[in-house]
């Protein structure tokens, strides 16, 4: 097992070298720079701001530059939040985005299991039929109509809870933010889980358990559940990624001070070192969440097991 | 030899019907059939006769869209319109059942051990852990070694047979009075089927309950069962003793199973015969496991040093249980795998062709398989099948010559030529072979190697493929190599016998030979474990 | 001749049903999935057909009409042009005594202390609402006018947006561009994936190998992401959006198809075209890639919203196609910062958008219904 999570992690580090190779080539060959602003910078400002960041070394140079400091922890300044470095930002803005997601993770993971299961349990029944339209409305509804609705409807038309911001981080202030981030993911789940649970319920292993009279609970909850949960949890890995890391869209409506923003704020300020912040962190959080899932696979299904 | 006194499941007029978009199916029309304490009731038809969903129905394992009607009493009790709750009483503690699919009957997420205590505790009461002892007991009983490791072993850690004993020792966990056997050994190697047997008839011995066992091997059924029952089309054609139904069959289909056994020799090709195909110290490697930075290190050698001459209207019958290299040996043979060794086509050393030098060669030496499901692909025409590989060996044909040329091998593996614009899916496994005969004849090819080209069909069917492969081979002087598994076909196929195991020729020899006196012990095993009708 | 006539009648060949058409017909079977068909069909009808029949254009502004609320009824309704006319009268120094509207004309008769110039028309034909306003009575030495003239009057079924512009037409032209992208960039996505994973599935062993491992490390490139910067980076417009899009979709696709292959390649008629004499390629496009379609098809009906949904994503983010164009995404963005104030921007592409995106679904699942292997 640990020899398993050892050789994953190992096989980590060119998968990260190319990711960080690949962005860091792909925004320099782009054309513009985080000082090309509306109104140009007199020449002067321009060359002094490019040699401050040494963007005005060789391409290589700086490439090789990042990434022996990237090494060692340091992601450089930002060009645009001039008090802080990468490092510092993201480091500020990740808690928040970790818990918010974590919530949303929980909440969308049981919520749609729980409702996949009933829907196909109850195949082809109303209920089924409702869950499914339900789930297939939070896929299609995208959260930047589902946050400013519920902002609507909870905050402003029957104003139970707060708009957006942080506040002192109570649940009041998570719940709907939490909801749209969540919704999407929870539907996701919902389909996931009927959908491999018909199959479940249809293989030759369960009808040996019904030929052998087992009830119907243990049926469904010992044998067809755990087969089930396999393209559930494989789906956890991208899912919670994306959680955890912020999402944009939410972290604006709400106005919460978490990661989400940078992605897109540095990008549209070609805020170089920002952007490979961002780049870095979620996909070292795509690669933990595989090797993490990777492990709950092998526990949950003896044929892949890694010892 | 069982005694017959008390009748311990009754069925009478049971219907089993399934709704479907295009109406509904009538998979089993009434049927009557007694099992009595003690005894072996063989249900023997051939694939659609309903013989599995008469029990399926019984025991209210029918899919979601099928329905049953009628009656059928255990004991006294009706068991057709049962709850699932009460039918939970009898299921698994009275009346159990082991299935065909060894590999896929058990949970893949549960050791054994715990699958074969959840019938005990569910049914007795008290804990896996009390369960534990009465297991290790039954692994004992039904031959697993060393029961105290297996114990915890997953599924997938065991091989196909003991996988089936396995599925025994939970159907003996309750000691019930009626084990339902539906095809236990279909998909087994002929010797594990025998051992299979032969530990069920053992345990019924000992325990003394009746079995009722569904098969399509009139072979099984001849030493295995006290009674038989034949259906066909979801009715059952004749009932009666083992030696009666053998001896004096009264129902036309009955007749007609017991005479699809293939039957007749085939003469040897004279000794001065010129050699078509000939492949010397054949080895075939596979790699085992290795991932991108690691060669695989391991190799496993599928085929190890066969030589095999092959004479001009010859054939050369390949016999060995799954795993033997017998079909890897076949395509090695047609250069489709990458080999070493030494070949030679007619009087060309073929040895160090690569695909685009054998690609004009491929016309004569053809390949015929097994799963008639399989070989032909889904979306294309029967047309546009059979002439693929005109495409490549004759590409100024035209399309209406291409066409009469499809016409011509239709009406000669005996199908109507119209049936070149229908798609596969549209006929039945025997249709289906001769489709894919014809898409090899077509080539008019001199060396064709059969892969099975008959275990995935119903015997009457096969009786007729065999025939036709006969013929072709008679009007065209055709030379086959035939593997098979099945001892009866290649016996009265081939006139020459290799047999493999474990990628090694074991023994080989004339038919007659082989047959008549074996010399290995392994060809010996093979020969007994194989019921002849 | 007479032969060439009769071939046709004197050869009723049996003609076979191929899978795909027994696909159809389950398909036509199931109710959900046909409606949503239709429902596709009409919304697609309705983006590209639709502004051949209303007479405004997606960047005609109207200052008159800014953020107005959708109404069946033609604006500028009767009451508000009596203001209207009553501010031309202001404006044109004279009373109005009467005021009519009839369809597309209006009729006014104005006073004044003085006798009024005939010119002062103009201050008719000046507001936006009138024109060709003509003098047709002078009455009482000039001091009273009898105008009639024509009334523009225009009809805004879902209303303006902030800027003025008739939002109808705004919402079929946001389906045009989403439904477009959505189109193209799967469109996109399917020829890179199914010939990717076509080709690594087959060929298998160590090209696979080095071909999956990339697909693999592409997987952990954070995507949406990596649009948003190709995006911002090389500009808004149109074919970089379904390409960017496209070119991030394909992995699944890969994935899939590759999956597809590998067990196809273990069929048996694979092995037959190889014993054949077919050449890989030939093998790929004869048989691989035929018999791949049916999950191919069911999955693209998955990318389409999905790539809808993404360039929505980019349009709130303020980086889809640019204005005066627009998407759904980008109206239903726009929609929902002014929620408040006119709901209607959001609620009309929203709408539209789920319409679609749900259509999508059902066809989805019919088709995963209706080409299930298991059916065969």
């Amino acid at each position: 097992m640990i020899s398993f999570i050892l050789r994953r992690l190992a096989s980590a580090v060119p998968t990260l070298f190319i990711v960080v190779t690949i962005s860091f080539f792909l925004m320099r060959f782009a054309p513009g720079g985080p000082f090309n602003l509306e109104r140009p910078l007199p020449p002067q400002t321009m060359a002094n701001l490019m040699a401050t960041y040494q963007l005005d070394q060789p391409l290589w140079r700086q490439y090789v530059h990042y990434l022996s400091n990237a090494v060692t922890g340091d992601f450089g300044p930002s060009y645009i939040y001039k008090d802080n470095n990468v490092a510092q930002l993201i480091g500020k803005g990740l808690p928040y985005s970790i818990e918010l997601g974590l919530y949303a993770l929980l909440f969308a993971v049981i919520g749609g299991v729980i409702a996949g299961t009933i829907a196909a349990l109850r195949q082809n029944s109303i209920l089924d039929f409702t869950i499914m339209s339900v789930s297939t409305l939070g896929v299609t509804v995208p959260n930047f109509v589902v946050g400013p609705v519920l902002t609507l409807v909870f905050a402003i038309g029957l104003a139970w809870l707060p708009a957006g911001g942080w506040g002192d981080g109570s649940m009041r202030y998570l719940i709907l933010p939490m909801i749209a981030l969540a919704l999407p993911q929870l539907a996701v789940f919902a389909r996931l889980t009927r959908g491999s649970m018909i199959e479940a319920l249809h293989t030759d292993h369960i009808r040996t358990a019904k030929a052998y009279g087992l009830p119907a609970r243990t049926v469904v909850v010992t044998h067809a559940m755990r087969g089930a949960m396999l393209p559930v949890v494989s789906y956890l890995a991208p899912c919670a990624a994306a959680l955890l890391t912020g999402s944009a869209v939410v972290e604006t409506i709400f106005t919460i001070p978490g990661v989400g923003r940078y992605f897109v704020l540095g990008a549209i300020n070609r805020d170089y070192t920002l952007v490979m912040g961002t780049v870095i962190l979620v996909a070292i959080f795509v690669i933990v969440f595989n090797l993490l899932v990777d492990i709950l696979y092998g526990l949950l299904d003896p044929r892949v097991r890694h010892d | 030899m069982a005694d017959t006194n008390e009748t311990i499941l009754a069925v009478r007029g049971l219907k089993v019907n399934f709704s479907t978009p295009d109406g509904t199916v009538d998979a089993v029309k009434g049927i009557d059939l007694d099992v009595r304490t003690g005894e072996t009731l063989a249900v023997v038809g051939e694939s659609g006769s309903g013989k599995s969903q008469t029990m399926m129905g019984i025991m209210g394992l029918l899919a979601k869209n099928g329905t049953v009607t009628g009656s059928a009493r255990y004991r006294g009790q009706e068991l057709v319109g049962l709850s699932p709750k009460a039918l939970n009483g009898v299921r698994g503690s009275k009346i159990t059942m082991i299935f065909q699919e060894p590999m896929t009957s058990l949970d893949p997420l549960y050791t054994i051990g715990r699958q074969i205590a959840e019938p005990i505790v569910h049914h007795r009461g008290g804990t896996f852990k009390q369960a534990r002892a009465r297991v290790l007991e039954l692994l004992e009983l039904v031959g697993i070694p060393e029961p105290g490791r297996r114990i915890d072993s997953y599924p997938h850690e065991l091989s196909g047979g003991q996988r089936q004993r396995v599925m025994i020792a939970m159907a003996l966990a309750n000691e019930p009075d009626l084990l339902i056997a539906d095809e236990p050994t279909t998909a087994l190697d002929v010797t594990i089927q025998a051992q299979i047997l032969d530990l069920l008839k053992s345990l019924q011995k000992r325990f003394g309950m009746a079995i009722v066992l569904i098969t399509h091997d009139l072979g099984i059924v001849k030493h295995f069962a006290e009674r038989v029952a034949v259906m066909r089309r979801g009715e059952v054609v004749e009932q009666g003793t083992t030696a009666d139904i053998f001896e004096r069959p009264q129902a036309d289909y009955t007749k007609m199973l017991l005479a699809a056994e293939p039957s007749g020799r085939k003469a040897a090709p004279a000794d001065n015969a010129p050699i078509i195909l000939e492949g010397r110290d054949v080895c075939v490697d596979y790699a085992i496991g290795g991932g991108f930075f690691t060669r695989g290190n391991a190799v496993f050698r599928a085929v190890d040093k066969v030589t095999l001459r092959l004479r001009e209207g010859q054939t050369i019958g390949v016999v060995g249980e799954s795993g033997s290299g017998k079909s890897t040996l076949g395509r090695a043979l047609l250069r489709l795998l990458p080999s070493s060794g030494y070949y030679r086509f007619g009087t060309t050393d073929i040895s160090g062709f690569d695909r685009g030098q054998m690609r004009p060669l491929r016309r004569a030496l053809q390949l015929v398989f097994q799963d008639p499901y399989g070989s032909l692909s889904p979306r294309r025409t029967v047309g546009e099948i059979i002439t693929e590989g005109l495409h490549v060996h004759e590409p100024a044909l035209s399309r209406a010559d291409r066409d009469r040329r499809a016409i011509e091998a239709l009406k000669e593996v005996g199908l109507d030529p119209a049936s070149r614009n229908r798609y596969p899916h549209e006929f039945s496994g025997g249709q289906r072979q001769r489709i894919a005969i014809a898409r090899a004849m077509i080539l008019k090819p001199k060396v064709v190697i059969l892969d099975e080209p008959t275990s995935a069909l119903d015997r009457s069917v096969q009786g007729q493929v065999i025939e036709l492969l006969r013929d072709l081979q008679r009007s065209h002087g055709l030379s086959y190599i035939f593997i098979s598994h099945d001892l009866s076909v290649v016996k009265a196929m081939s006139d020459y016998v290799i047999v493999m195991k474990n990628g090694k020729i074991v023994e080989e020899g004339d038919t007659d030979g082989i047959f008549d006196a074996p010399r290995e012990p392994y060809t010996r095993t093979l020969i007994g474990a194989a019921f002849n009708v | 001749m007479t032969d060439i006539v009769q071939t046709p009648a004197a050869a009723p060949e049996t003609k076979g049903r191929s899978l795909f058409q027994l696909a159809a017909m389950r398909f036509k079977r199931n109710r959900a999935a046909m409606a949503g068909c239709v429902m596709l069909a009409l919304i697609a009808v309705f983006s590209f057909l639709g502004p051949l029949f209303v007479p405004h254009t997606y960047d005609q502004v109207f200052p008159s009409y800014v953020n107005i609320g959708p109404s069946l009824e033609p604006r500028p309704d009767t009451s508000t042009l009596q203001e209207v006319m009553e501010g031309v009268a202001t404006r044109a120094r004279v009373t109005l005594k009467e005021f009519n509207v009839e369809g597309e004309a209006f009729t006014a008769t104005i006073t004044s202390e003085q006798p009024i110039d005939a010119r002062a028309t103009r201050y008719f034909d000046r507001a936006n609402e009138f024109r060709d306003t003509q003098v047709v009575a002078t009455e009482d030495e000039g001091r009273t006018l009898k105008v009639t003239g024509q009334v523009d009057r225009e009809y805004f079924p879902f209303g303006t947006d902030s800027n003025g512009r008739d939002l109808l037409v705004r919402v079929m032209l946001g389906g045009q561009i989403s439904i477009a992208v959505g189109l193209l960039a799967s469109l996109v996505s399917l020829g890179i994936g199914v010939v990717y994973g076509a080709t690594s599935g087959y060929i298998g062993g160590r090209v696979d190998n080095v071909m999956m491992r990339l697909v693999e490390i592409m997987y952990s490139l954070p995507f949406v992401f990596l649009v948003v910067v190709l995006v911002v980076f090389f500009g808004r417009s149109f074919i970089l959006i379904f390409l960017v899009i496209g070119a991030v979709e394909w992995l699944d696709m890969a994935r899939i198809v590759r999956g597809q292959t590998l067990a196809l390649k273990r069929r048996e008629f694979v092995g037959a075209a190889q014993a054949l004499g077919l050449t890989d390629w030939q093998i790929i496009r004869r048989h691989i890639i035929p018999n791949t379609i049916g999950p191919v098809i069911v999955f693209v009906t998955v990318v389409v919203p999905k790539v809808i949904l993404l360039e929505s994503f980019l349009s709130f983010l303020g980086l889809g196609v640019q204005a005066p164009l627009t998407s759904w995404g980008a109206l239903i963005s726009e929609g929902a910062n002014n929620i408040q104030s006119a709901p209607w921007l959001l609620i009309f592409p929203a709408i539209f958008f789920v319409l679609t995106l749900f259509s999508l679904n059902f066809v989805g699942d019919g088709l995963r219904d209706a080409l299930d292997p298991k059916d065969r």
